[in-house]
């Protein structure tokens, strides 16, 4: 908190001529003047914002710089959710690395899953059979629909709006089934394994995708009713927080936030992986760069994901879903009981791992939130020798000082919820 | 609503394009360069990896201005003569669908590079993080703290030689390892009992 200005006598700029003048009028005694509001504006104050405020998503702390209600400077402090994973992953075997990477992106772990094991499958040069690829196209499109619903409620909910988020919650109810079917876990799945899937989809499965693609349009549409049209959410979004698109590839802000600013950028369209070339959809961009852009881009991202898990499901192909290289993927259950090959291969996949050959790849895959990259650094043992995690919610992060400068502090919770941001990916 | 772009089946990025550009313009700052499944790295000095980001970013022919993360791998154990750690520069052009690795290597006792928050405003938070995991210093940085870590906390902890995990548990074969001379008993060799 700066301390007041000294008094002393007006300056002879314009607003103290005026200031003369209206004294003059009054026929005030100049001795009276004990503060000169004029150099009043300057007062600015430091404002603690976080960790534990509902709008930081987590555990976010902004020092704010106020002069009055308006944003001068905000300077995040993250941090609070660090564990080091990536110290981690280097004493784990690659398989064992899978359920840390679950919890860096905690709303949609799937992504991470199969980023990593996209990476580690290059490495070993392991190609993971179509059904596999498929499953894991439907898993990953379930999950971001999952992120974007609670994206949508928290949002709304920021806002004021309480409504939207028990409708979000409702329905990612049924997503969070569909995981607990497959992977026996609602949110931590490790569904999606290096070579591989954790195992094939129980019969229920197919139901329960169609009735998800079936009644989610309808679902989107009560979430546009309530929210898109809403003029005191576009009063409150629109025009605010403009980010431009030179300014976001600057920040290398990516995903949703990125083509809100207007850059038609995804990786599932510019370097297919899994399978992603096979399926027909869109990828919308805004035009503005502001926080309803960014609303418009993830509704409808939604609707594209519904598409692609209609695609994929109309077309899944039978057969494996894990890769038949005995060197990554474990062996039949059947065969353990009647081969020692098998037993044995089963016994040191399981207590030792597999050695992946030495060198060192970079692959990225776009998560919910933006770009999601691994470089992973092999040295030819079962274990990591350097995993980083390109975070796609800390570079977009590190763009809100700039978006914040000059905006009202109120308008600043709408422009966090904008931005998506999971703290666990910020921190890992 | 656009469409981008049409599939062409796995596409994978190779870097060759900012290879080419760098062999072309700027020859003598590539010092070496190494390519893994499709991926290359160019290895470039200290002194003209400034130069050599603003070529990338800025000429029509890359356009690699989309900076994605630097961070540095620990390699303790190489040959004696041979530089502690990789700092590794990876960019992406949005507008050639491509991304580049570069590999800067700094030794032990003097891990310097420059700043690229001039270049890509994106690295500011990326660098602080490199130098609050793995201690690289990045020269020209407005405010090179750490980011992730607590203000207090010693040490980086990507680095090899940082054990994170573990208490020392006194085994017979490691006492020397685990206790402090006082400590250990008087039969054990180096006990000051």
């Amino acid at each position: 908190m700066s301390v007041l200005p000294p008094l002393g006598p007006p300056g002879r700029d314009a607003a103290s001529e005026q200031h003369d003048h209206g004294r003059e009028l009054l026929a005030v005694a100049p001795e009276l003047d004990a503060i000169d509001l004029v150099q009043l504006d300057d007062q600015t104050m430091e404002l603690n914002m976080g960790p534990q405020h509902p709008s930081t998503h987590g555990v976010l702390r902004l020092v704010l710089n106020l002069d009055g209600e308006v944003v001068r400077g905000c300077r995040p402090d993250i941090g609070f959710l660090h564990t080091g994973f990536e110290k981690d992953f280097e004493r784990h075997s690659y398989q064992q690395c899978i359920p840390y990477t679950d919890r860096m992106d905690y709303l949609s772990p799937l992504s991470n899953n199969l980023g990593f094991s996209l990476a580690a499958e290059r490495l070993l040069g392991v190609e993971v059979p179509p059904r596999g690829q498929y499953l894991r196209v439907i898993m990953c499109e379930l999950a971001r629909i999952a992120s974007h619903l609670i994206w949508y409620g928290t949002t709304a909910l920021d806002l004021g709006a309480t409504t939207p988020f028990v409708y979000a919650w409702r329905e990612r109810e049924k997503i969070l089934d569909i995981n607990e079917l497959v992977s026996g876990v609602r949110m931590h799945t490790s569904f999606i394994r290096v070579g591989g899937l954790m195992a094939d989809v129980p019969a229920e499965f197919y139901g329960m995708v169609e009735e998800v693609v079936k009644t989610f349009p309808h679902h989107i549409d009560e979430y546009e009713t309530l929210i898109t049209g809403n003029p005191i959410f576009r009063e409150r979004t629109q025009g605010l927080g403009v980010l431009s698109a030179e300014d976001a590839i600057n920040y290398g802000v990516t995903g949703p936030t990125l083509r809100g600013s207007g850059v038609p950028y995804d990786l599932r369209k510019a370097q297919p992986y899994s399978s992603y070339d096979h399926f027909d959809f869109d990828v919308p961009i805004g035009q503005r760069g502001d926080i309803y852009d960014r609303y418009l881009v993830r509704m409808r991202e939604m609707r594209e994901s519904l598409r692609i898990i209609d695609q994929a499901m109309a077309g899944l192909p039978e057969g494996p879903v894990n890769s038949t290289d005995r060197k990554v993927a474990l062996p039949p259950r059947n065969e353990i009981n009647t081969s020692m090959e098998s037993l044995i291969r089963h016994f040191k996949l399981v207590t030792e791992g597999f050695r992946v050959p030495t060198g060192t790849v970079y692959q990225a895959i776009e998560s919910p939130r933006g770009e999601l990259g691994f470089l992973l650094v092999s040295d030819g043992s079962n274990r990591p020798y350097r995993c980083k995690v390109r975070a796609p919610s800390f570079s977009n992060l590190s763009a809100l000082p700039h978006m914040a400068q000059g905006e009202l502090l109120s308008d600043l919770v709408a422009l966090i919820g904008s931005i998506d941001i999971v703290l666990g990916d910020v921190d890992r | 609503m656009t469409d981008v772009g049409e599939s062409t089946g796995t596409r994978l990025a190779t870097g060759m394009r900012a290879l080419n550009l760098l062999r072309r313009e700027l020859p003598d700052a590539v010092l070496a360069t190494d390519e893994v499944l499709g991926e290359v790295t160019i290895r470039v000095g200290r002194d003209r990896l400034v130069e050599v980001a603003r070529l990338l970013r800025d000429h029509e022919e890359a356009r690699y201005d989309l900076p994605l993360y630097v961070t540095a791998v620990d390699w303790p154990d190489r040959e004696p003569d041979a530089p502690r750690f990789d700092v590794v520069y990876q960019l992406r052009s949005m507008r050639h669908n491509d991304v580049i690795r570069l590999v800067v290597q700094v030794p032990e006792d003097d891990p310097r590079v420059p700043t690229l928050e001039g270049v890509f405003a994106g690295m500011d938070w990326h660098e602080r993080e490199a130098y609050d995991l793995i201690g690289i210093q990045f020269e020209g940085h407005h405010d090179l703290r750490r980011i992730l870590l607590p203000d207090d906390w010693e040490g980086h902890p990507l680095r090899k030689d940082y054990v994170s995990f573990g208490e020392p548990i006194a085994f017979t074969h490691n006492l020397e390892w685990a206790l402090p001379a006082q400590e250990r008993p008087p039969e054990m060799p180096g006990s000051s009992r």
